[in-house]
């Protein structure tokens, strides 16, 4: 589904991403850890198209998207969250939803224009999909409250459900458990595998090993910006050079 | 209080709203910091006034020197006046609402206002230079003699109708899912984009619309005053409008009205009541307002950075989904 | 020929005043992140502080000094009464553009009532004219390349050699690391801006000995170069800042050689935006300018 080839990210004369190649499986969650500063994140950011890459390149289901912008990347079908906290908080937790509907009507100028009479079926249809993620997340009572006032882990849960409203085809989650309690937690683990076995690919950065040993199929190893193992959780814990740089327990 | 009077209030005040509604489109709702506000309206006062004036070298015009002159009936003046505006703006947007870091952003269409009055001033043969273009032709000043009371009546309706076109299309913009996704540009563009959101088309779009209102805007005054001097459009009269929305509450019409009617016609008030009382040394009072100007933006964006009258909260119906008739106008 | 050689010797004079603004300017905004618009306003106001003094029979230089001490309690203050409490409550670095907007206003428009509109000139403005082949500067003008240079030797120094200057390069570099590395930001802040508020002061007092005459709307044009100067170096680099200065000092004279005078600002202006849009990093890249730096 996904594969990126040589990726490089230089800035100011670090190598925040230096030479990673790795493949995400149709319809399979795959794990990135490593240790702090790894380059993970920036990673994710190439791939996704936030961040220009440097050199080498990315195939999104067999089209080259290297030089795409990332708004163009998102209406493909590949889409990331992000791992500070990025609710749009003057928005309420609907609205946030709604925006991220793609092929709205009303959403040109011209369509605006046009007024609602234009507009208000497709409103409608996304307000109903967006009402009934709400309710599958457990979140129907918070929707008009502002983004901006939710936990931590409510933020998380409004991130996946909005990128969910873009019908991605692969996820890219950036530490999704991070800052979230633990019950919480545990209820995204169960909605990401509800995903999976929907047929949704993902690609996982994550700190949490218990999470990343019960969701992922695969797990990649970066440090300092290298990719220096793959393989399953078990296969990488019998590797001891992995384990010095960076797996505790 | 005599018809003037009245006349002068009201078509500033409705040009002032005018403004303000384009700048809140821009600002307030999409997050572009247009510090060149003001040259767009200058550019629609330009452009209305020699596009309804007679060529520039007929015996009366003789002490003017400008380009255009194509003596144009109304409304198309004021047509040719958005229309500048919207054409000014697609370089300028090109150029600068690029990935620039917004504070950048600001100060690049800061100083491009500064450059543009500047150059206009010494450019004699463009548009008078710093004498500015005078008797320019008011509308319909033909069929209805501009020093009658019946004109100023007429010219109040005419603001009003453009106030509540103006009124109408803004509402269109921010109360669809259209004016959804910019609010949500404008307080994360990186999200947004990452969501598929187009930044930069959104901007380009919201910088053309906001500039032929504003070029409207200015098509309006120019009409009424008939006269336009580069003295009239200085980078300072853009944050004037940058304090009207800040003030009366960014990202909704109606603060954007409020904003329009408390800072520059509340000032201009203001000023005309304490000129009559002379205190202190000659432009003291102007300058006192500019201070006072400051010290609202400063009060404002320390108390209450989302103004007096706050984005609402918009809160769909139950049931809205399937069908259910949607009663009521948002905002 | 002769008009290019004699535009050079006008650039230089022209970069060392643009210098000593714009590496004030750029030291504020690389070490504070504050891009500092009243700054024109402290220039202005420092050379009429200086004009009241030397119209006192005071000498120039000794007026200079007196602007430049205005100049760096003034910064001091501003920074430690409006930006500082603002940039604590965590206003965006746009909010922070508009509040020293509102300052540079507020400053100019206070100023008004007590300067009034029309312009002054210093006492000691026309100095002996010597030549040194097809350059013809003034005495006065020669002593701003010199002042110039010795303080440009000076910030060097400083930001080299001293435990202070290696605080404020810490501090521009990563102000939470410094922070947790012990160093006292609030004091190296309050030392920035006393130190950037001295050059600012002593560089209005200059701009405007080199200028005919001023008034209170100079100021916008002393800050707009400085800024251009500043953001064609890069912005926060202060070698940067020196380039700039004498990039723009030097195309603003040629221009005005070969053009016309008039347009000489509009030049400086126009390049602040060229800068800005084909190169926002600037010549010495430091932090990036554009958006979505990671």
């Amino acid at each position: 589904m996904l594969e990126a080839t040589d990726v490089r990210r230089h800035f100011e004369g670090m190598h925040a991403v230096d030479g990673v190649s790795l493949e995400v499986p149709r319809g399979r969650i795959t794990g990135l850890i490593g240790p702090n500063g790894a380059g993970k994140s920036t990673f994710m950011a190439v791939v996704a198209g936030t961040l220009p890459a440097t050199a080498g390149r990315i195939v999104f289901d067999g089209q080259d998207v290297t030089r795409m912008p990332a708004y163009r990347r998102a209406r493909m079908g590949l889409v990331r969250t992000f791992q500070l906290p990025s609710e749009f908080a003057r928005l309420t937790v609907l609205e946030n939803l709604l925006v991220a509907a793609p092929g709205h009507r009303g959403d040109s100028l011209v369509g605006a224009l046009l007024g609602p009479r234009y507009w208000r079926a497709d409103e409608r249809r996304i307000v109903g999909e967006a009402r009934g993620l709400l309710k599958r997340f457990g979140m129907s009572g918070k929707e008009s409250d502002y983004a901006g006032n939710m936990s931590g882990g409510q933020k998380r849960l409004i991130e996946i459900m909005r990128a969910l409203m873009l019908h991605p085809r692969c996820l890219l989650l950036d530490e999704p458990m991070s800052g979230v309690h633990p019950r919480v937690a545990d209820e995204i683990r169960g909605y990401l595998q509800d995903l999976r076995r929907e047929g949704l690919t993902i690609l996982m950065v994550e700190h949490e090993l218990h999470f990343v040993e019960q969701l992922c199929d695969s797990v990649f190893v970066m440090a300092q910006g290298k990719l220096i193992g793959s393989g399953t959780m078990a296969s990488l814990r019998r590797q001891p050079e992995i384990v010095d740089a960076y797996l505790v327990g | 209080m005599n018809t003037y009077y009245a006349a002068n209030l009201l078509i500033f005040a409705g040009v002032d709203v005018i403004a303000c509604i384009a700048l809140n489109l821009q600002f307030g709702v999409s997050g572009i910091v247009n510090f060149a506000f003001i040259v767009f309206q200058a550019a629609g006062a330009y452009a209305a006034a020699v596009l309804s004036m007679p060529p520039d070298t007929s015996p009366d015009y003789s002490f003017q020197i400008y380009v255009g002159g194509l003596n144009l009936p109304f409304p198309l003046p004021w047509i040719g006046g958005a229309v500048a505006g919207a054409l000014l703006a697609v370089p300028v947007g090109l150029v600068v609402l690029r990935n620039l870091r917004s504070d950048y952003q600001a100060i690049a269409l800061l100083v491009t206002s500064i450059i543009a009055n500047t150059v206009i001033n010494n450019a004699r043969p463009w548009l008078n230079g710093a004498a500015g273009l005078a008797l320019v032709p008011q509308p319909l000043q033909d069929q209805i003699d501009p020093s009658t009371d019946s004109y100023f009546y007429f010219y109040i309706g005419l603001t009003a109708i453009c106030v509540a076109l103006v009124w109408f299309i803004a509402a269109r913009i921010v109360n669809s899912p259209f004016g959804r996704t910019l609010r949500a540009m404008r307080d994360q563009e990186l999200v947004a984009t990452a969501l598929g959101k187009n930044p930069v088309a959104l901007k380009m779009t919201m910088f053309v619309v906001g500039g032929a209102i504003a070029g409207l805007s200015g098509a309006i005054l120019v009409g009424f005053l008939t006269v336009w001097a580069p003295s009239t459009w200085l980078y300072p009269e853009t944050i004037i409008l940058f304090a009207a929305v800040i003030v009366g509450g960014r990202g909704n019409n109606l603060g954007a009205v409020l904003g329009a009617l408390l800072v520059p016609v509340g000032f201009e008030e203001v000023t005309r009541l304490l000129g009559r009382l002379d205190i202190g040394p000659p432009n003291f009072i102007p300058a006192m307002e500019w201070v006072l100007i400051g010290l609202c933006i400063l009060g404002f964006l320390w108390f209450r950075p989302e103004g007096v009258r706050p984005e609402a909260r918009r809160i769909v119906p139950e049931g809205f989904e399937s069908g259910v008739r949607v009663v009521g106008d948002l905002d | 020929m002769n008009i290019l050689i004699a535009a050079f010797g006008f650039g230089l004079v022209s970069a060392s005043v643009i210098a000593l603004a714009a590496v004030g300017f750029t030291m504020q905004f690389g070490i504070t992140n504050m891009i500092n618009l009243a700054y024109g306003e402290v220039m202005i106001a420092s050379a009429y502080v200086a004009y009241y003094i030397d119209e006192r029979g005071v000498s120039i230089w000794i007026a200079m000094l007196v602007g430049a001490v205005f100049g760096a309690v003034f910064s001091f203050l501003i920074n430690r009464l409006i930006y500082s409490p603002f940039q604590r409550k965590g206003t965006s670095q746009l909010g922070m553009v508009i509040v020293s907007l509102a300052v540079s206003l507020m400053i100019a428009n206070i100023m008004l009532p007590i300067v009034s509109y029309f312009p002054v000139s210093y006492r000691e403005r026309f100095s002996n004219l010597l030549r040194f082949g097809d350059i013809a500067l003034t005495v006065n003008q020669i002593a701003i390349i010199a002042l110039a240079i010795a303080i440009m030797a000076v910030i060097h120094a400083l930001l080299r050699y001293t435990r202070l200057g290696k605080a404020m390069r810490a501090t521009a570099a990563n102000p939470s690391l410094a922070r947790n590395c012990g160093i006292p930001t609030q004091r190296v802040i309050d030392a920035v801006w006393t130190i950037t508020g001295a050059l600012c002061g002593l560089a209005g007092v200059v701009a405007a000995l080199d200028s005919d005459s001023f008034t209170i709307s100079s100021g916008a044009g002393f800050l707009i170069t400085a800024l251009a100067a500043a953001v064609l170096g890069g912005a926060g680099q202060p070698y940067g800042a020196m380039i700039g200065a004498v990039v723009i000092g030097l195309i603003t004279e040629l221009s005005a050689a070969i053009w016309s005078p008039d347009y000489k600002q509009v030049v400086a202006f126009a390049i602040l935006v060229l800068v800005m849009v084909l190169r926002p990093q600037g010549l010495l890249a430091k932090r990036g300018a554009a958006a979505a730096a990671g």
